[in-house]
């Protein structure tokens, strides 16, 4: 009986539905990261990425596959952040590629397109790693592959199969990755892609059919003109969201509660009817907000009625941003045209500063708490106007995120400095000669970067166990360039442990970088005991004023 | 003496104390060098003759006011008057006139001897000006005459170049000889800046944060100058490599060896960079130069 086919309209709501359930579940997988540190990202990045792709597929008036196709793999690619973001996008951008080409998919045509999506995104990735994402996108798409091979053609049974494979590969992920079962954990990134899957899945059988979209953007200055746009664009059917409770005498009944839902529908769209004992919640965008209101009117009492005007508020927003565009306008001058620019992603007010008195151009808030999308980096990379750009990650979840921005950059010579910390990116800067060709300097800086052992301590957001260390909830953990150095109650002892975990002959500098949540005189404290102990080295205190590590220290 | 029929001209060779050339090291070249004075709170010393290294460094240690002047136009024809009693021509080697007025002034003070003092104008400073009074005493024993050896040794300025690595940017805002891009080094990070001077201008050339940076820094850059401009690193092209620093003679015995090591075919040669540099740049400086040999 099952479905042989999906066409535009089904593979569009089944996107949003995938995007919706990634973010929903986006707190719940950022908690699946391997190191309990706070703002492990790994759900919201992955979010993101699905998230831009889905405003741009929401925006499609009358979709058709192909535009369909390209909404998902150029939203993803430039909303991308993150490691898994990338991994992501880039499985978005193989199976559109294959599934443009048709105007309906069915079993062999998704299976090609899977098997395309999983071959592209190994390709994007210098070192693929078994046990991510990776490893459970290509385990489903083996699945796909066998079921069309098979004659399967019920499309029901084949998503339902590979969403099943999938699964099964991801709860073995601990198996293939030591760190994994260490932490007690499943791949994060594989969780996500199973969170999507299923989500499409849901909106595939009719359980899912909300697939409006939650709007909300984060804050930042970056991507705000593509917002615009993607605000402006999505024309609206409905004008009034409407939202009221019924208080009933007695539960609905099923009969009644479907019977309702099939008048809202006729009316209008985004439906949510959720039935509790004496209360039924009511959501509905309707042209004839007066019906629905006097069709509840026969099940019970009205009360806490909201309606609002959404094109109105949609103007509003959407002028709101137009007018701080503008007053952005005049600061906005063409910059005047340089040889060289450098782009440095940083947080905290002290580093960005030494970044900029290092003549950073732009600086990209940002680093383990938030990682900059492709988007965000491709802006940056549009306000300089400059032949070269070196840009400094800084962290080592936002590399990738950085090449494919140099990727879809053909106007500028875009040099991605692979670096995974901040002092590595300040050493990197700082070797720059201005004398030399780009690529003598990409060699140098890489060389130096290399050079610098950084080590950051922070707290533990969980119970886990790392590298044989027992470590508990609150915990100061001191992380080094391969792993955990030192563990301990106390900040102070923590830092100057992992310090010595990262000490070797040869090292003249050692740089200590506070965070936003320690006092200056703690962390002269902690300057003057390294002076004392390391008594070869020059000790350098600089207030960094980042957020999550309360400590970055180098030595170099 | 006679050569090819024509008499050979008698000619000294002068250079001042920024060359790095001592006295006594003068006195056995046969040449001449004129002290640079200094002004030490408010009084005046000459390098070397009444102000020794030592002295010169105690008195910068302890932040005393040290400024620098070129050679009195008294003293400088006081010595060339002298010198031509016994010689026919005089070639004056002066510090660079990029970094200093001794070498406008001297070439003012030659138009009145009728042509007997060829003042050099080839923007060398410590241990590549020394070089060119090397030069200027080979090309002379060979029967050049002053003005050959001016021409020479002008179309040979750019044939050197010198990095030099200063501990700390002090002396130079000090000094106010800091150039404006020199200036942007002063980042809120304590840095090795790595300056460079090539023709007329002394500048920032890159910065570092540890004295193995720089050193990195400025051993590349000397091997990117020797591969690109002066005709690549091989035993057939002979190239003079040097090594100054300022009270930091530890660390330039150290960077000889690495030096030696990367550079197999050319002889290094060590020494002090002048005390009129080193007032402005302060002690711990390193400072590697190349020169080309004629």
């Amino acid at each position: 009986m099952g479905l042989n086919t999906i066409d535009a309209k089904m593979f569009a709501n089944m996107f949003l539905a995938g995007a919706k359930n990634l973010e929903n579940k986006k707190e719940w997988i950022n908690e699946l990261n391997v190191f309990p540190v706070p703002d492990g990202d790994t759900g919201t990045n992955m979010s993101m990425t699905m998230m831009a792709a889905a405003k741009e597929v929401a925006a499609i008036e009358n979709p058709d596959m192909a535009s369909l196709a390209k909404a998902v793999s150029t939203g993803s690619l430039r909303g991308a952040r993150g490691n898994s973001g990338v991994i992501l996008s880039q499985l978005c951008r193989g199976f559109a590629k294959v599934i443009k080409e048709y105007d309906e998919l069915t079993v062999p045509i998704l299976a090609a397109a899977c098997d395309k999506a999983v071959r592209t995104a190994y390709k994007a990735v210098m070192k693929p790693k078994e046990g991510t994402i990776l490893t459970v996108a290509r385990g489903a798409s083996k699945r796909a592959d066998d079921l069309a091979m098979a004659g399967e053609e019920d499309l029901e049974v084949f998503i339902r199969e590979v969403i099943k494979e999938a699964e099964i590969v991801l709860s073995q992920t601990p198996e293939m990755l030591p760190v994994l079962k260490q932490a007690g954990v499943v791949d994060s990134g594989g969780q996500g892609l199973v969170e999507a899957l299923k989500g499409g899945f849901d909106a595939f059988l009719g359980k899912e059919s909300d697939f409006s979209l939650n709007m909300e953007t984060k804050a930042g200055s970056a991507g705000v003109n593509s917002n615009i746009e993607a605000q402006a664009n999505v024309e609206i059917k409905f004008c009034y969201c409407t939202q009221f409770l019924i208080m009933t005498e007695q539960e609905l009944s099923q009969t009644r509660e479907m019977e309702f839902k099939n008048f809202l529908s006729s009316i209008g769209d985004s439906i949510v009817v959720v039935a509790d004992e004496e209360i039924v919640k009511v959501h509905v965008h309707t042209n004839e907000p007066g019906l629905a209101l006097q069709r509840a009117l026969q099940y019970g009492q009205l009360t806490n009625i909201i309606i609002e005007n959404m094109r109105l508020e949609r103007d509003e927003k959407v002028s709101d941003m137009m007018e701080k565009e503008m007053q952005r306008v005049p600061e906005a001058k063409e910059p005047e045209h340089k040889d060289t620019g450098f782009i440095a992603v940083s947080a905290g007010d002290g580093i960005n500063g030494i970044f900029r008195s290092l003549g950073v151009d732009d600086i990209i808030e940002g680093g383990q708490t938030m990682n900059p999308s492709t988007e965000d980096i491709l802006t940056a990379i549009d306000r300089i106007n400059a032949d070269n750009i070196f840009i400094f990650p800084n962290n080592k979840n936002i590399i990738l995120a950085a090449n494919q921005a140099k990727q879809l950059t053909t106007d500028k010579n875009i040099i991605v400095i692979p670096t995974k910390t901040v002092p590595q990116g300040i050493t990197a800067i700082i070797n720059y000669v201005p004398d030399i060709s780009a690529e003598e300097n990409e060699a140098v800086m890489c060389q130096e970067a290399e050079h610098v052992a950084t080590g950051q301590v922070t707290y533990a957001v969980r119970d886990t166990e790392l590298d044989g260390r027992k470590i508990r909830r609150g915990d100061f953990m001191g992380i080094g360039d391969s792993g955990l150095l030192s563990v301990g109650t106390d900040l102070q002892e923590t830092a100057f442990d992992m310090l010595q975990g990262m000490m070797r002959d040869g090292f003249e500098l050692i740089s200590i970088y506070y965070g936003a949540d320690v006092e200056e005189s703690a962390a002269r404290e902690l300057a003057d005991r390294v002076k004392a102990a390391f008594a070869g080295c020059d000790v350098e205190l600089q207030s960094g004023g980042q957020p999550v590590y309360s400590y970055i220290v180098s030595a170099e | 003496m006679e050569r090819m029929g024509i008499e050979m001209s008698k000619i000294a060779i002068v250079t001042d104390s920024n060359s790095g050339i001592t006295q006594a090291q003068a006195m056995e070249l046969g040449i001449r060098v004129l002290p640079m004075p200094f002004m030490i709170d408010g009084e005046t010393y000459f390098e070397e003759i009444t102000l020794s290294r030592r002295e010169f460094y105690e008195r910068l240690a302890s932040d005393a006011d040290i400024s620098t002047s070129q050679p009195s136009p008294e003293s400088v024809m006081q010595l060339w008057d002298e010198l031509l009693a016994d010689y026919d021509e005089i070639v004056h080697i002066p510090m660079s006139s990029g970094l200093s007025g001794s070498c406008q002034t001297a070439a003012m003070l030659a138009q009145d001897y009728e042509g007997k003092v060829h003042v050099v104008n080839n923007q060398r400073i410590s241990v590549t000006q020394r070089q060119s009074v090397l030069d200027a005493i080979a090309l002379a024993g060979e029967g050049k005459s002053g003005s050959e050896v001016k021409k020479i040794l002008e179309e040979d300025k750019f044939n050197s170049s010198i990095y030099i690595m200063i501990d700390t940017l002090y002396y130079l805002k000090k000094g106010g000889r800091i150039t404006p891009a020199a200036a942007a080094l002063g980042t809120l990070l304590r840095l090795k800046p790595v300056l460079q001077i090539q023709g007329e201008k002394l500048d920032a050339f890159a910065k570092a944060r540890t004295v193995n940076q720089a050193k990195s820094i400025m051993i590349n850059a000397i091997r990117s100058d020797i591969e690109k401009r002066f005709g690549g690193v091989s035993p057939e092209n002979q190239m003079y490599l040097q090594i100054a620093h300022t009270e930091n003679e530890a660390a330039a015995e150290q960077l000889r060896d690495e030096l030696a090591a990367q550079f197999p075919d050319y002889p290094v040669y060590v020494d002090h960079l002048s005390l009129s540099v080193s007032c402005h740049i302060g002690p711990g400086a390193l400072a590697i130069a190349c020169a080309k040999k004629m």
